[in-house]
């Protein structure tokens, strides 16, 4: 009688069948909706007809539209102005908290809680507090003689508001990440730069901030990618107005798709907004070699 | 007589056969799904739905609510369009009706209607025809269930103080300018405005009441959006009561607060806005002040009375299983099985029965008397602007900052002309109607 060969369980197919269930999900939930959108975006699609293919239609319209390079610029400057204020304040929080003193978990906790609010919440907050009018800053700023802006209702002044907010809000998680950075640092180093003489702000700029530098170059990547996810604030705040002031492409991805209805023409800009992410993070991969380097 | 014995148990099982089928055919259960998006009526809808299934209890109704904020509901039920799976009967915006009959996701209920000899003598008959002129079908192809009217809400208390007559149908535009100035009052003297004669807040709602108040018409027959003499006479005097007359404040000033909350927090005396916001208005402001509601004046160039509004109707899905059965329930809640207090308050209903009962008109809750004017409205001309792409060129939900709406916007907040705000919204309304009526 012939012996049945007994499974191995050191077979080549071992790995395969314990990757099966992540690589269904990564196909199902990744692979296929990516190449589907890419798909779409030739395409005129209301969602209750079926996709009509219409070539590079959707990209001239884009492209052609003066809104458009309004709303690209709008994202730039928020994408600008979100990354360099929440690595600006996500080390100096790091800094300031990075200090073994009774209560600092307490403060840690507090400059973390905006992180996991939820965005909504904080928008709507905002909102009111900067209310003109009937707005706590407004009303404080009358107290002393000051007239307060239009923080949201004024063309030149919204973006950068809706900046501001988005730095408070994630401000904290930075502050974690340079945290997890400088508390990695060799004391040794630190206490040498303290006995050749070094100020405190000798060793911020000449050991600490080079030391760091991986760490920053990691905040720096992820706060890219997290520049351009303001829909929610955007929705709680200001809907994108006034006059396209605020409307950023996560914005228009989204009016486009669930407002209008033209969801094919809303995966063209999603599209435009993959490449410019994708960009972007290149570049920055690319650059790396230059300035994140640790020293030896 | 074996024969015969034969022939008799064939007949007796022949005869169970058919029995048993009859009486499964009368005990069948089906369920119908039915699909709304106001979250403030659910307890109305499971009383509703309680009545329906104690009268016909092989049918059980799930009913779903979705919000629409977000675009939630028309994009889930869009998405259930694509599957051929929509509900036996869903609420469907009229901002959608032309498009969804177009591709024939509304069901044609020329054939239920046909069978059904009382339906216009339950329902008016007026509001199923301007269902199918908002549709833009020649068949009926969805069951109105109220109609939704844009009106004037003042407030009472603030027109006594002033020592004014209150708004009433024969109002001009001069009496309504007159009565916003002596409204408009700095009460404690430092200079600011503490009570406005009237917000504008500049959205369709209230921004269209205006213009079909004077007979205008924004949308020409080669459906592009051409705004007449009449509409832009309504467009100058709306926007002038901010600039001009300073008889209501920049909605920029007022964005800290809800704009509905204006009006129940007694900033200012009169406010337009559809008449949905009867219902959240006794909620809001219960007993603190009296406050009533009447028509927006008719225009210096109307030559008739119109009143800008819409239907909000039922449809039946293409593809449901039971036609007679939804046409049955879409009926009952439509209002042949509802009474005058589940309706809406505010909402003309499509059912003669409960508007023509006391009931209609509650006199138990404000605005009292006032409601007649959601009665006399069952015999108005009622003028919609819906369209395909409406709320992309409006600017509705998360678009509401653009289209026409931010256009008049930036006219309100004096961060451009009129000139200027109107050319610009014309060009990309155009656009837009032009895309989608080649």
């Amino acid at each position: 009688m012939a012996q049945k060969q007994k499974y191995k369980w050191h077979s080549w197919a071992t790995p395969w069948i314990l990757l099966f269930p992540t690589l269904v999900g990564l196909f199902v939930f990744r692979l296929i909706p990516i190449v589907s959108s890419f798909v779409l975006s030739f395409s005129d699609w209301n969602l209750i007809r079926d996709p009509v293919f219409n070539g590079f239609q959707n990209y001239r319209e884009l492209f052609s539209d003066p809104d458009f390079w309004k709303i690209f610029g709008n994202t730039l400057k928020i994408t600008l102005g979100y990354v360099a204020g929440s690595m600006v304040f996500g080390l100096l929080l790091a800094l300031l908290v990075n200090n073994k003193i009774k209560g600092m978990n307490f403060f840690r906790a507090a400059i973390y809680m905006p992180v996991i609010t939820s965005s909504v919440a904080v928008g709507i907050v905002w909102l009111r507090i900067l209310g003109p009018k009937y707005g706590i800053v407004d009303f404080i700023l009358k107290k002393i003689g000051v007239t307060a802006p239009y923080w949201l209702q004024d063309t030149n002044l919204a973006l950068w508001t809706v900046t501001f907010v988005q730095v408070w809000k994630m401000a904290g998680y930075y502050m974690i990440l340079f945290l997890a950075g400088l508390q990695s640092i060799n004391k040794d180093v630190l206490e040498a730069s303290v006995v050749d003489g070094a100020t405190p702000v000798q060793r911020l700029f000449r050991v600490t901030l080079p030391m760091l530098s991986p760490t920053t170059f990691f905040v720096f990547t992820v706060a890219i990618m997290d520049a351009f996810k303001n829909f929610e604030l955007i929705y709680a705040m200001t809907k994108g107005g006034p006059q396209n002031a605020t409307n950023t492409l996560v914005y228009s991805v989204y009016v486009n798709a669930f407002s209008y209805f033209r969801v094919g023409y809303a995966e063209t800009i999603a599209w435009v907004l993959m490449a410019v992410v994708g960009g972007l993070t290149i570049v920055n991969f690319y650059v790396k070699k230059y300035w994140a380097q640790p020293l030896d | 007589m074996k024969k015969l014995f034969v022939i008799l148990i064939i007949a007796l099982v022949a005869f169970s056969a058919f029995a048993t089928g009859e009486k499964e055919a009368s005990s069948e259960q089906i369920t119908l799904e039915w699909w709304t998006w106001d979250a403030t009526m659910a307890d109305t809808n499971n009383a509703i739905i309680a009545a329906y299934e104690a009268e016909h209890p092989n049918v059980k109704i799930n009913n779903t609510i979705i919000t629409t904020d977000g675009g939630a509901y028309a994009t889930q039920l869009a998405i259930m369009a694509q599957q051929k799976n929509l509900p036996d009967v869903f609420t469907i915006s009229s901002g959608n009706l032309e498009d969804w009959a177009e591709i024939g996701y509304l069901r044609d209920l020329d054939d239920l209607i046909a069978k059904d000899k009382n339906i216009f003598n339950m329902f008016y008959k007026g509001m199923f025809d301007a269902v199918k002129e908002v549709a833009k079908t020649d068949y009926y192809c969805a069951i109105p269930f109220a109609y939704v009217s844009c009106d004037l809400f003042y407030n009472k208390d603030m027109f006594d103080a002033a020592g004014l007559e209150y708004p009433n149908e024969n109002w001009t535009w001069d009496d309504f300018l007159k009565a916003a100035k002596a409204l408009t009052i700095d009460k404690n003297g430092d200079g600011e405005i503490d009570q406005w004669g009237y917000y504008g807040y500049g959205r369709y709602a209230e921004v269209q009441a205006w213009v079909i108040a004077n007979n205008g018409t924004l949308i020409n027959d080669k459906m592009r959006f051409a705004p007449d003499a009449k509409a832009l006479e309504a467009f100058h005097f709306f926007t002038d009561l901010v600039i001009k007359y300073e008889v209501a404040p920049m909605p920029k000033d007022m964005s800290a607060m809800k704009y509905n909350n204006l009006f129940p927090n007694e900033v200012c005396a009169m406010f337009v806005d559809g008449g949905w916001q009867v219902n959240d208005f006794r909620t809001k402001i219960g007993d603190k002040f009296r406050w009533g509601v009447t028509r927006v004046p008719n225009g210096p160039s109307a030559t008739e009375t119109w009143t800008f509004g819409w239907p909000d109707s039922y449809v039946l899905s293409p593809t449901t299983k039971y036609p007679d059965q939804a046409w049955d329930f879409a009926k009952y809640v439509a209002g042949a099985g509802i009474s005058a207090d589940q309706v809406m308050g505010g909402k003309l209903s499509a059912y003669k029965a409960i508007v023509e009962s006391p009931e209609f008109v509650d006199m138990t809750q404000q605005p009292y008397g006032d409601m007649e004017l959601f009665r006399e409205h069952a015999n108005d001309k009622f003028v919609t602007t819906y369209t395909k792409s409406w709320s992309e060129w409006v600017g509705y939900g998360a678009s509401e900052t653009m289209g026409l709406n931010g256009a008049i916007d930036s006219i309100l907040n004096k961060e451009a002309t009129f000139d200027e705000a109107m050319a610009k919204a014309k060009d990309g309304i155009n656009k837009i109607l032009s895309r989608v009526y080649p």
